[in-house]
């Protein structure tokens, strides 16, 4: 059992960090909203600089786990660029990057890049899809654009797994900061003259969120080590880590926004652009409901694999 | 990274279902009902774990282990756990008496407690709790006053599980009435058939035969009978409870229970709401959930350095899944016929883990002390 990625990943994630940061940090998704058309250009060199481009996550482990890394940082910065969907780039066609997409209203945060799109179904048929115009700017549509479809090749299982997985690795980044953010604005804040921190009403909030956010943690290992490891049903594990990581972002975001009170809201606060350009990664593909009824549909009488997924295994 | 437990413990738990397929009854669902047949199962089930070296596998050879790998524990504990805890109470004895005994213990006392707990021999009752002592345990009042070379202990415990049938109580009481109440406390192991103990028992929804008052009235205990240094107390309880962090594999048996639905329910299965099916689902991604993190904190165990925020956090997240595992699962028996063979008994297996779950955010301190626990080590790291 090795619970934790890599040495190497982890130190990539950090360096991720640090580059992020150094490239702007928080200004990163507040200039790209003032100036939409810019983003691409503040951001794809600090990737690059990273060699995030260079890393093939289905080639080996470490390089898989390293991606997630990389999208857990981005997530970290509310980073206004797709870059789970870019690593999860298939070998196959000349494409730029992975998007999972539902069949009705396939969308995704996309707006304006002028990449080259693979998407896949839940049903893992593949396209080729086309970014139409953003509908509205960024304040409102977080980058969220239509896609045209053309159908394609059938996208793998493994292909399709990461590509649900890795999103949700950057959804962990966010849950991360905010929590982060929210532990640090309790300790800070007075009122009845003493920190908010002080009050159980708001500690016990707090580790509701912490919980959700350290169980997300630990399923988003799971589902990328399903996919190391090529187990069949790679899918049905993204898709478990999914649901729980949409829940976790509701409790975490709405704990996160409650003890913020009113300056939560504001511009001025981080927390107020994690969870605004957060929703892109929770609605889509599929929100939480949907995503739930998926996955239920997979799962069929079968279960989820574990302990006692065999059927003998069950009665005694 | 590596999910897999490999081989080695693969083989275990195929070891272990098989005894536990032929060796306990097939209707078994705990040891504490009002049929005595239940207990005696249990006791043999741990004779016979004990006589195949499966009993006590955690503990270091001198003392009649064999050293097994944490997963190899972790493996032992879910099958029991899944499986109604065919050990019935001596699942205590195995993962903290005799640990505790083993660091604190006199030769004596290691000599007289462990090879019995090694045989599946001894049941062992916990004597912490009291009517005005709970969730603030350090305020108990259990006194043991001097009296010659020894001390003489009076007072009430409650909600002391299994005291009807144990031999032995791991006894907390207060030995010195010093400014801090944490101070002054000390353990001694008492023979339940002590002169001035009585045992009440307390129906209650866990089963007839789990809670119960036990009174003490001038009960003699000598320096023999303690437990680490008189006064020093505290420190050895802090240490039963880190045993305990891990202790019960909650998750294992609702993990079972939601698999077996829709094999008990066969045609049934499809008939159910669609919202019921979701749920349902939802369940198995939070027993994944639970056990993840109680993997996580066996893995910082392993590495020497588990936080007590970790540990707080898993235990959260395992009582919530067995309540809210429970909820669905009453739900789903609620909504089939279960008249047939196979689906009777999950039934009867699934209101089993219902009347345990209401219990599981109190037992062994409330989930209230867990988020207690977790926000300070939250907050601090900051
Ligand atoms: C099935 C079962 C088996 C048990 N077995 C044993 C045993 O073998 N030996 C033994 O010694 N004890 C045993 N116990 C007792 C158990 O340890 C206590 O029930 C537990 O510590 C809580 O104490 P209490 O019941 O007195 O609740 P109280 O301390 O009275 O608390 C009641 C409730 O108030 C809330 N609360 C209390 N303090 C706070 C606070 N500071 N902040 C916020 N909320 C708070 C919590 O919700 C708590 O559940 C067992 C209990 C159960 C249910």
């Amino acid at each position: 059992m090795i619970l934790e990625l890599c040495e190497e990943a982890q130190d990539f994630g950090r360096s991720a960090l640090g580059a992020i940061e150094a490239a702007g940090g928080d200004r990163l998704v507040q200039a790209a909203e003032a100036d939409p058309a810019q983003r691409q250009a503040a951001i794809e060199p600090v990737l690059a600089g990273l060699g995030a481009w260079q890393l093939e996550p289905r080639r080996n482990l470490e390089e898989m786990e390293a991606a997630a890394a990389l999208c857990r940082s981005a997530g970290h910065w509310a980073l206004p660029y797709p870059v789970a969907a870019r690593l999860c780039r298939p070998a196959a066609g000349d494409f730029d990057g992975l998007l999972v997409v539902s069949d009705v209203e396939p969308a995704a945060p996309v707006a304006g890049l002028g990449l080259r799109w693979a998407a896949a179904g839940l049903d893992g048929q593949g396209y080729a899809a086309t970014a139409r115009p953003a509908p509205a700017a960024p304040r409102r549509s977080a980058f969220v654009t239509r896609l045209d479809l053309q159908p394609a090749a059938r996208v793998d299982t493994a292909d399709l797994a990461l590509a649900l997985t890795l999103p949700c690795w950057t959804l962990l980044g966010m849950l991360d900061r905010a929590m982060a953010l929210t532990c640090a604005y309790v300790l800070e804040r007075q009122q009845f003259g003493q920190p908010l921190a002080s009050f159980q009403g708001v500690q016990f909030q707090l580790t509701d969120a912490e919980v959700e956010r350290v169980g997300v943690e630990e399923l988003a290992k799971y589902a990328l080590w399903s996919i190391e490891s090529g187990r069949p049903d790679a899918v049905d594990d993204a898709l478990a880590l999914r649901a729980a990581a949409v829940e976790a972002a509701e409790i975490v975001f709405r704990v996160a926004h409650q003890l913020h009170g009113a300056i939560g809201f504001c511009d001025e606060t981080t927390i107020s652009w994690m969870s605004r350009y957060s929703a892109p990664l929770r609605r889509l593909p599929l929100g939480l409901t949907a995503t739930r009824t998926e996955l239920t549909r997979r799962l069929g009488r079968q279960g989820l694999a574990g302990l006692f997924s065999s059927p003998s295994s069950t009665s005694q | 990274m590596d999910f897999d437990m490999g081989d080695g413990v693969a083989g275990l738990r195929t070891r272990l279902r098989e005894l536990i397929r032929t060796e306990v009854p097939e209707d078994y669902l705990g040891a504490f009902t009002d049929d005595p047949a239940d207990l005696e199962a249990a006791q043999r089930f741990c004779r016979l774990l004990a006589e195949q070296g499966l009993l006590c596998m955690a503990w270091p050879e001198e003392w009649g282990g064999r050293g097994a790998s944490p997963w190899e524990q972790t493996a032992v504990r879910e099958e029991m756990w899944a499986h109604h805890e065919p050990r019935g109470a001596q699942y205590m004895g195995v993962n903290w008496v005799g640990p505790t005994i083993m660091r604190h213990g006199t030769p004596e006392q290691q000599r007289q407690h462990l090879p019995a707990i090694a045989r599946g021999e001894v049941i062992w009752c916990q004597g912490f709790s009291e009517p005005n002592a709970g969730s603030d345990l350090a305020s108990l009042q259990t006194a043991a006053r001097r009296d010659g070379d020894g001390w003489r202990v009076s007072g009430q415990k409650i909600w002391t599980s299994y005291a009807t049938m144990a031999q032995w109580c791991f006894l907390l009481c207060r030995t010195s009435s010093e400014a801090k109440k944490q101070r002054g406390l000390s353990i001694f192991l008492v023979p339940m058939t002590a002169p001035g103990i009585e045992v009440r028992p307390i129906r209650a929804m866990m089963g007839p035969h789990h809670l119960n008052e036990v009174f003490l009235d001038d009960v003699w205990v000598t320096e023999a009978d303690a437990l680490g240094p008189i006064g020093e107390g505290w420190t050895v309880v802090q240490e039963v409870l880190s045993f305990e962090r891990v202790g019960i594999a909650r998750y294992a048996r609702c993990e079972r229970l939601l698999q077996w639905a829709p094999v008990a329910l066969g045609d049934q299965w499809e008939a159910l709401p669609e919202e019921l099916r979701g749920s349902w689902a939802r369940m198995l991604v939070r027993a994944r959930r639970a056990r993840l993190l109680a993997y996580r904190v066996v893995d910082m165990q392993n590495r020497g350095r588990v936080h007590p925020g970790d540990a707080a956090a898993y235990r959260i997240a395992v009582t919530r899944l067995d309540q809210e595992s429970a909820e669905v699962l009453m739900e789903i028996v609620g909504g089939a016929d279960t008249s047939g063979e196979d689906a009777s008994r999950f039934r009867r297996a699934v209101e089993d883990h219902w009347r345990y779950s209401v219990s599981a955010t109190v037992a062994s301190g409330s989930i209230e002390m867990q988020r207690i626990l977790m926000s300070r080590s939250l907050l601090a790291a900051r």
